[in-house]
């Protein structure tokens, strides 16, 4: 029982992250239709830049989150505003083949720099033992769950109170609606883009402390992304939320009560059958 | 015009290993012919059909193991065993299709991904059958003799003229798709598949032929790759990058051309070799970056736009 509790608790706290890389992929498919092979390069960078100023100007992870994401938000309309924006006009095929081809870019020239060594980040308070209810729960995750929801709580609030979140959904729902209201969609894409660049980048600069990094480290986390956001319905926050906790816990409970060698292949075993019976999401609110 | 040019082609495949005794350079040109043969066998599908899968490793990584294992464990020669590879890969290609094309466009790609990656991980944790990340490795190849000449299997050039057959192989099936009823009706599926469906095509198992179609070839190609480099592990075998690289040659060289793959291989190969001796896996930068660079200023590829200006289109 103690096991099924900790394994449950690790899934969920794992899942938040997930959750975040999730919402930022889903929001962007949501509003341009475009999936970004290349998001798993902004976790990816998301998780360098936290590693590089704690280890050279001392700056913990979760203050110099307030930096990275800012800057990747900027990253990110600058990479929409310049490089796929004449692109996606050319067809989904070739806009999906050329996320392809940025993040092969971006994940070499990363190797280019920083090698492929594995690199860890040890925070000195990382170790401190946690135990409510008898419940070891590392304490760098546990921090982490809790910025995800506020983060996440964040960007509901943008998207749900703001003009510019509702702009945003009402050119989800029907771009050309939109533009027909008044709503500058290009402008509008170009800081959708931003907002889930700077969310891939801010779930990197999270999971720093819990998870080793590697320049190619992306490839793995957008195919775990994918899973997410298939089982939740491509296009809906929601169900990214709800995919990510659930892939979370069979990770979890699947290296306890499956096979630690097999834990990453139960995930896509159910995206398949998710992809199979239910291609528009678990919640039947995504579109297929 | 285009005969004299196929023709010219053939006759540089066939000489072309003659004028070299430099055995990097004779792999080089290896490498270009099996770089080409998996552009082409992507292309019949990404490119005629466009279903872009970005799991095409998968059949390279079964067609080698097929290879490997029924040498090793069964001692059948390998040159059955590529055709086994081959055919086993096309097996494995069925149901794949028949899950996978139950959906469309960028879903159909995030689905070959997802069973890439399941293949991989069963590869590389099956270890009675694969031997796991320690891999399989031919000592000896076992002796041909071919007109009462042994064959030197330690020389680059019987190997060259296995991958030049090979590659011919592929690039005549692709130019017999692309004349046949059947490769309209992929270029029909590719420009608007509820049009395709609507004018009675089955959708489904038009595709599922191509893929399994490419899926034969890729299995070749993952045959000749272990008999040719005697080592595989499926980090070799069932990379996702290599997925990726196939997709590259066939976008570079110009997607749904016979004689887009040989250029996509050559600009492929060219870069790789560049670049190698400069930074080690470095290379990779430069594919991406070629990539985004072709797909937006050049979308029909090298090849696509060469043909254009030369007047060879129909």
């Amino acid at each position: 029982m103690e096991i099924f509790v900790q394994s449950v608790v690790s899934g969920v706290l794992t899942g938040s992250l997930y959750a975040m890389i999730a919402i930022g992929l889903t929001i962007v498919f949501g509003v341009m239709r475009i999936i970004n092979l290349a998001h798993g390069e902004m976790v990816m960078l998301g998780m360098f830049g936290a590693y590089w100023s704690y280890t050279l100007w001392g700056i913990d992870p979760f203050v110099s989150i307030l930096i990275w994401s800012p800057l990747m938000f900027l990253v990110g309309m600058a990479i929409h505003r310049f490089l796929l924006r004449d692109v996606i006009p050319k067809g989904e095929l070739n806009t999906l083949l050329y996320t392809a081809g940025l993040s092969l870019f971006v994940a070499n020239l990363a190797l280019f720099f920083w090698t492929g060594d594995y690199r860890t980040l040890n925070l000195p308070y990382a170790q401190w033992p946690v135990r409510p209810f008898g419940i070891a729960v590392p304490i760098a995750l546990a921090i982490a769950f809790c910025m995800a929801i506020a983060i996440t709580t964040a960007l509901y609030l943008l998207l749900s109170r703001t003009d510019i979140g509702r702009a945003i959904r009402a050119t989800a729902q029907n771009s050309q609606s939109a533009a027909l209201m008044g709503v500058n969609v290009k402008r509008i894409d170009t800081i959708t883009f931003g907002v889930g660049t700077a969310l891939a980048a801010a779930a990197g600069v999270l999971l720093v402390p819990s998870l080793y990094l590697y320049p190619t480290v992306g490839e793995i986390l957008i195919t775990k992304c994918f899973v997410i956001v298939v089982l939740g319905g491509l296009g809906s926050v929601p169900g990214a939320i709800a995919g990510a906790i659930l892939l979370g816990l069979v990770e979890s409970l699947g290296a306890v009560y499956v096979s630690v060698a097999y834990k990453d292949t139960i995930g896509f075993v159910l995206f398949l059958l998710v992809l199979l019976f239910r291609p528009s999401g678990l919640f039947g609110v995504g579109r297929s | 015009m285009k005969h004299i040019l196929a023709a010219v082609g053939v006759l540089i495949l066939f000489v072309a290993p003659l004028l070299t005794n430099n055995s990097f350079y004779q792999h080089l040109m290896i490498m270009v012919l099996f770089w080409t043969l998996l552009g082409a066998s992507w292309n019949l599908l990404g490119g005629f059909a466009g279903q872009v899968s970005f799991g095409h490793a998968t059949f390279l990584g079964i067609g080698a193991y097929t290879t490997m294992l029924f040498y090793l464990s069964l001692n059948m020669s390998p040159w059955l065993g590529m055709i086994a590879g081959g055919v086993l890969g096309a097996l494995v290609a069925l149901p794949i299709g028949l899950i996978c094309f139950r959906l469309r466009g960028p879903y159909f790609s995030l689905a070959t991904l997802a069973v890439a990656e399941i293949v991989r991980l069963v590869a590389l944790n099956w270890d009675q059958l694969t031997a796991g990340p320690v891999g399989l490795l031919i000592t000896t190849l076992p002796p041909l003799s071919l007109g009462g000449h042994a064959v030197n299997w330690e020389s680059k050039i019987p190997f060259y003229y296995i991958a030049a057959a090979l590659m011919l192989f592929a690039t005549v099936l692709t130019y017999a798709v692309s004349r046949s009823r059947f490769g309209a009706y992929l270029t029909a599926i590719r420009e608007d598949i509820d049009s395709a469906e609507a004018v009675g095509i089955d959708t489904v198992r038009v595709r599922v032929s191509a893929l399994v179609l490419s899926a034969f070839v890729v299995g070749l190609a993952g045959g000749f790759y272990s008999v040719y480099f005697r080592y595989i592990d499926p980090d070799a075998v069932f990379a996702i990058s290599l997925s990726v690289e196939m997709v590259f040659i066939a976008v570079v060289g110009g997607l749904a051309t016979t004689a887009g793959p040989v250029v996509g291989a050559l600009v492929l190969v060219s870069i790789a070799e560049v670049f190698r001796e400069r930074f080690a896996a470095g290379h990779l930068i430069f594919y991406g970056l070629f990539m985004m660079l072709v797909i937006r200023y050049l979308p029909e590829g090298i090849w696509g736009r060469l043909r254009f200006l030369l007047g060879l289109t129909r």
